[in-house]
């Protein structure tokens, strides 16, 4: 399968500051990939850096272009919804629309404005009269009308209640995502993405530190809640986090044979906000 | 030109007319009243007497007269317009883009396929072509109102109007001069235009104070190391009002295609790429 995103020793420095640490990257097309890092990790820097937005030292190609020599022939195959209101606030709906129209060479206006049609947007608004919810909405109903090869998507249901964010998440699985569209999404809420994602990614302090297919996560990662005669066993083990169940230990192992675990206690696959706790604890604390 | 390039364009000048229709369209509009009102209330408060001598000169004074050869004397006129569109294109080259970056709506308009330089021409091309035309059409809209106002009242008098239409004919006729005396102006004044652009991609705050703070600095940095003045000679120069208030066809050409104006454009350039590299980060 052809990769959309290659990354090579990314580093960003802001002052003294290290965002990135060299991070490598590898996205297959067609893949819906979870960013997933605490705040500062380096989530946003990546993902700038990917459309061409933050300047990086490295090897960058994405949908076969450097994004720093040719950001806006990218944006003809790449959208980007940010984690904060970004449409501008003085326009109106059907301006904006307007605008996009005129701009970008693959958008379908009666594809947005059917979208439009089944929320209750109204088009003579300003972006500044409509609720947070409703903006998301809208920036989804443009993205949506526009046939890309890639879609970052930067914490985009922050701040929305539940109903927003499952709608916003069924409406993009369900009539916006094919085969040749790749969609990398970066988010706090792991639980709310973990069905959709076929390939996880952890950033933390600027290093990526896990980058698996979802597929791969139950041959690798392996918890295992540890009777109390095989705690001692298990210790040796090198396991990458162990945490408190109801008054007994729960161990996270990576890559260590199955047969082997189940010899130890009753074995679960991790979720992945557990394991996103687990590797976040090994990085922190080495 | 490309078709599809020149929607993408239009769409990006149609972008600066909504974003800043304050400067554009209500800043002119509100003077062409006021200055409307002001006529209306002195003309109203004469006597009869007065007002009929007033029509009746006015009248005179253009009936038979070349409109063509008194055009530029109605260029004085539309000073006051001229000198808040020059308050106008500071405020907006100061915020254009600097404000994007402010409410983060840059990382809108950098997600869409729009080149910087297409982004940063689209608004030079609004301040300095397309903002005229709003002003020159509201002095135009001025003039109509007001002259239709005193036919009216002169006909109500049993004046003879026919100078009147010569007058509407003469104003009309400077209107071109108007616009290119804008055009010809922000051209010769492009030096400033790329400095106050390039302090809006790069400050974080107050860009203005941003744009005044550095020239006062390098002046202040001439003087001091080399003990000259050639800059800021340089700039007076420039922005002195007679060297670019041209109010007549031959001084517009003869500006345009003088050796000042071309060095003035290379530095106005370098300043406007300056801006384009600005831009191309907004971390």
């Amino acid at each position: 399968m052809n990769n959309i995103v290659e990354a090579k020793g990314l580093v960003k420095s802001y002052g003294s500051f290290r965002a990135l640490d060299g991070v490598d990257l590898s996205i297959p097309t067609g893949a819906i990939t979870g960013l997933i890092g605490p705040n500062g990790a380096g989530k946003t820097t990546t993902l700038k850096a990917l459309i061409g937005l933050c300047d990086v030292e490295g090897e960058l190609n994405v949908a076969g272009r450097d994004p720093r020599e040719s950001r806006h022939k990218l944006m003809e195959d790449v959208c980007f919804i940010a984690d904060v209101g970004i449409l501008p606030k003085w326009l109106k709906v059907s301006q904006v629309i307007d605008y996009v129209e005129a701009v970008h060479p693959k958008f379908h206006r009666t594809r947005a404005e059917k979208f439009l049609s089944t929320t209750e947007i109204p088009a003579n608004k300003r972006i500044k009269e409509l609720s947070k919810g409703m903006v998301t909405q809208l920036h989804l109903a443009l993205v949506m009308a526009i046939d890309v090869k890639l879609l970052v998507l930067d914490e985009p249901t922050i701040g929305l209640d539940i109903i927003y964010r499952k709608e916003f998440y069924d409406r993009l699985l369900n009539e916006y995502y094919d085969d040749n569209c790749t969609i990398i999404i970066s988010t706090h809420q792991v639980e709310e993405v973990e069905t959709l994602l076929s390939q996880l990614l952890f950033i933390c302090k600027g290093k990526i530190v896990l980058d698996t297919l979802m597929n791969d996560l139950p041959n690798t990662f392996t918890e295992v809640i540890v009777e109390p005669q095989n705690i001692e066993k298990a210790n040796h083990l090198n396991p990458i986090h162990i945490r408190e169940l109801l008054g007994k230990k729960c161990y996270t192992f990576e890559s260590v044979a199955r047969t082997e675990l189940e010899q130890l206690g009753e074995c679960l696959t991790p979720t992945v906000a557990d394991l996103f706790v687990a590797k976040m604890k090994e990085t922190r604390h080495g | 030109m490309d078709k599809f390039l020149f929607g993408q364009f239009q769409g990006l000048l149609k972008r600066e007319v909504l974003e800043h229709r304050n400067l554009f369209i209500w800043a002119p509009v509100i003077l062409g009243l006021l200055i409307f009102m002001i006529d209306f209330l002195v003309i109203s408060s004469l006597d009869e007497d007065a007002k009929i001598s007033f029509i009746e000169n006015l009248a005179r004074f253009f009936a038979g007269g070349s409109p063509l050869e008194m055009a530029p004397a109605f260029v004085f006129p539309t000073l006051p317009f001229l000198g808040i569109l020059y308050i106008c294109a500071i405020l907006y080259l100061t915020n254009t883009l600097y404000q994007d970056r402010r409410e983060l709506s840059v990382l809108f308009w950098q997600s869409m396929p729009v080149s910087n330089f297409q982004t940063v021409l689209s608004k030079l091309v609004a301040i300095m072509l397309i903002a005229p035309i709003f002003y020159v059409a509201v002095i135009f809209a001025l003039y109509v109102i007001g002259i239709l106002w005193l036919i009216i009242s002169g006909l109500s008098y049993d004046i003879d109007v026919a100078g009147l239409g010569y007058m509407f004919l003469t104003a009309t006729l400077s209107l071109p001069i108007v616009y290119l005396f804008t055009v010809t102006s922000a051209l010769w004044l492009l030096p400033f235009i790329g400095w106050l652009l390039l302090f809006s991609a790069f400050a974080n705050r107050t860009p203005l104070l941003w744009a005044i703070g550095a020239l006062a600095l390098i002046l202040f940095l001439e003087g001091f190391i080399f003990r000259t003045q050639f800059i800021s000679n340089w700039i007076e120069t420039r922005s002195d009002i007679d060297n670019f208030l041209i109010v007549d066809y031959g001084g517009v050409f003869d500006r345009l295609f003088s050796y000042d104006m071309l060095i003035g454009l290379v530095v106005g350039s370098i300043f406007i790429c300056g801006s384009v590299y600005m831009r191309r980060f907004v971390d």
